[in-house]
């Protein structure tokens, strides 16, 4: 007989499944039926799912928002420029730089897995220091860890070009490798929300009292989902960065902050599928508005949304959001098989 | 050799004293009521074993090693378990999430599902409703996953705070009663925040009497129902 648990662990299994099936569906059908700009999309759509994946690693798992993994993305991003940049163009555009990076040539696969691992290490040890601190405080010192990484970024200039872009990255992300990404990073996400770890930490979430009253560490499981959190955001700013070619430290910063948390509350922070099907759904929704902005004719008349309306409508949907559906799109459910699915043929219920 | 010692305990809370000069110690597998008023510390004496309040002063002990300093997550690992007030479940998370929740400090895997086990038994509604959110469940019910919470995490001595607080009576009989058989199951050592008196002496056991931060009786429950100590601490003078 197999039990409701068993069951239940099936149908958990199947999400991440699902999830990449859905993506690749997304990436399938984006490239048969749309054009060059909807491919762009893809590939932009996906870097951001690895991006908000990882973010929701640690702010769905522990329910304290982090506005500072913008910055994760942002070292991630010069990482793998310093990592992979032709030696000749470094010594022009960063002279500063020590001289194993200067000249550093490497393939793009491992500088990306180094971007995510600066990343991480960066989050060890900061996140020593701010996790330290309850809910809100918290959230307040990873803003401060946000301003300060983009103050170093700008005016560090002969390591980081300061305020300048850094231009030259290959563009080798098309949407499929934005897709393994984004693959990776969602059964990353489920193996840990899968853990004692993952299910400590979201007893800490409901209840931080009666969670130390059943010995959970908080400060150690938030720090360990924070770290795998911010690899995450690191890959997704080097793939942002080999997306575009060009990078510069306000491309990571307040406006990429708030997408990630918008497409967070859209989706809902409560489940991985949340955080997915939030990013689709924001990232659909601002492509249909960069197209009404640019214009469309209809008989002899061209229509045109003013300029800037695109993110004045993604803010407002938010908010609606917020107002109609709090727990966001998903409302914490996630999206799995149903129970007679998982069951096997010709296996009873009970 | 005492299973618990309670040795000149003092918390304040800034310049508020709830607790001072407090001294007892619990034997092994006893079961221990503290009662009296609201604002006699029993709370905060109980906080201060579990660690989740700091105390100004005193020294308390389990098995002979000091426990006053460490934190609750450390405390729970040494095997004290608190059950705290007003239940604090996590909603959210499901009846049996809440249950492996305090298996995540044990080493001994095979034990965890025994005792599962055990805790499904116990209370089979727990068992009905595993897959379920916990704050779906009703004030009891919520009572009895608290108490099992803290049972899986394999403890040696437990700390129940007003478990019947906000229940109906019927229910709180069956708390106490599964309480009770569990306790005798488990050796378990009991101290049990009750506010009824003659609750506590229905159930049976030792009682600690508080009042103003103090102890200002200690004896037989059944024997408090009795006597006018009870009359005198929630109405009398102040020591």
């Amino acid at each position: 007989m197999i039990t409701q648990h068993r069951i239940r662990r099936r149908m958990a299994a199947t999400t991440p499944v699902l999830l990449a099936l859905l993506l690749l569906a997304f990436v399938a059908l984006t490239l048969a039926f749309g054009d060059r700009a909807a491919g762009r999309m893809a590939s932009e759509t996906l870097i951001r799912v690895t991006l908000v994946v990882g973010f929701w690693i640690f702010a769905g798992n522990s329910g304290v928002i982090s506005f500072g993994h913008a910055a994760f993305a942002c070292v991630g991003a010069y990482v793998s420029a310093w990592t992979t940049l032709n030696p000749a163009m470094k010594a022009t555009l960063l002279p500063g730089l020590p001289p194993a990076l200067a000249e550093a040539h490497w393939h793009v696969l491992p500088a990306a897995l180094t971007a995510g691992l600066v990343a991480a290490a960066l989050a060890l040890g900061t996140g020593a220091a701010i996790l330290r601190l309850s809910g809100i405080a918290a959230s307040i010192a990873t803003f401060a860890f946000l301003a300060m990484v983009n103050t170093i970024w700008a005016n560090w200039t002969p390591v980081t070009g300061g305020t300048s872009s850094v231009v030259g990255l290959a563009r080798y992300v098309t949407p499929w490798v934005a897709l393994g990404w984004a693959v990776a990073a969602i059964l990353a996400a489920s193996l840990y929300a899968a853990s004692a770890s993952g299910l400590a930490l979201r007893a800490t979430r409901e209840d931080e009292v009666a969670a130390s009253a059943s010995g959970i560490d908080q400060y150690r499981h938030r720090l360990l989902a924070y770290t795998l959190s911010a690899f995450f955001c690191g890959v997704g700013g080097a793939l942002a960065g080999h997306f575009i070619g060009v990078i510069n430290p306000d491309g990571f910063y307040l406006s990429l902050t708030f997408l990630m948390l918008a497409m967070l509350v859209v989706g809902g922070i409560g489940s991985l599928s949340g955080a997915v099907v939030g990013v689709l759904a924001v990232s659909l929704a601002v492509e249909a508005l960069v197209r009404l902005e640019k214009g469309f004719t209809l008989g002899a008349t061209t229509f045109a949304l003013p300029p800037g309306s695109q993110e004045i409508i993604i803010a407002l949907a938010m908010i609606l959001v917020l107002v109609f559906r709090p727990a966001g799109l998903m409302a914490g459910r996630e999206i799995m098989l149903p129970a007679r699915w998982v069951t096997g043929r010709g296996t009873s219920q009970n | 050799m005492a299973k618990l010692g309670i040795h000149d305990l003092a918390v304040r809370y800034g310049k508020l004293t709830a607790i001072s000069d407090l001294s007892f110690t619990v034997a092994e597998g006893e079961r221990l009521f503290i009662s009296g008023p609201n604002g006699a510390g029993k709370s905060s004496l109980l906080g201060a074993i579990s660690g989740a309040v700091r105390a100004a002063h005193g020294r308390i002990e389990m098995d002979g090693d000091i426990l006053s300093g460490l934190g609750p997550e450390r405390i729970a690992r040494r095997g004290l378990s608190m059950v705290p007030e007003g239940r604090r479940i996590f909603g959210g998370l499901t009846v049996r999430e809440n249950l492996m929740v305090g298996t995540g400090i044990r080493r001994d895997r095979a034990a965890v599902a025994d005792d599962l086990e055990t805790a499904f038994t116990a209370f089979p509604i727990l068992r009905d409703r595993a897959n379920a959110p916990a704050g779906a469940l009703s004030g009891g019910q919520q009572q009895m996953l608290a108490i099992a919470r803290a049972l899986m995490t394999n403890p040696k001595v437990m700390l129940v705070d007003e478990p019947s607080l906000g229940l109906a009576p019927k229910v709180v009989d069956e708390v106490y009663d599964r309480l009770c058989s569990l306790q005798a199951l488990r050796g378990l050592t009991l101290v049990i925040v009750e506010q009824s008196s003659t609750r506590a002496a229905r159930v049976g056991g030792r009682m600690i009497l508080m009042r103003g931060g103090r102890i200002v009786a200690d004896g037989d429950a059944a024997g408090f129902a009795a006597a006018d100590l009870l009359s005198e601490a929630y109405f009398g003078d102040p020591a």
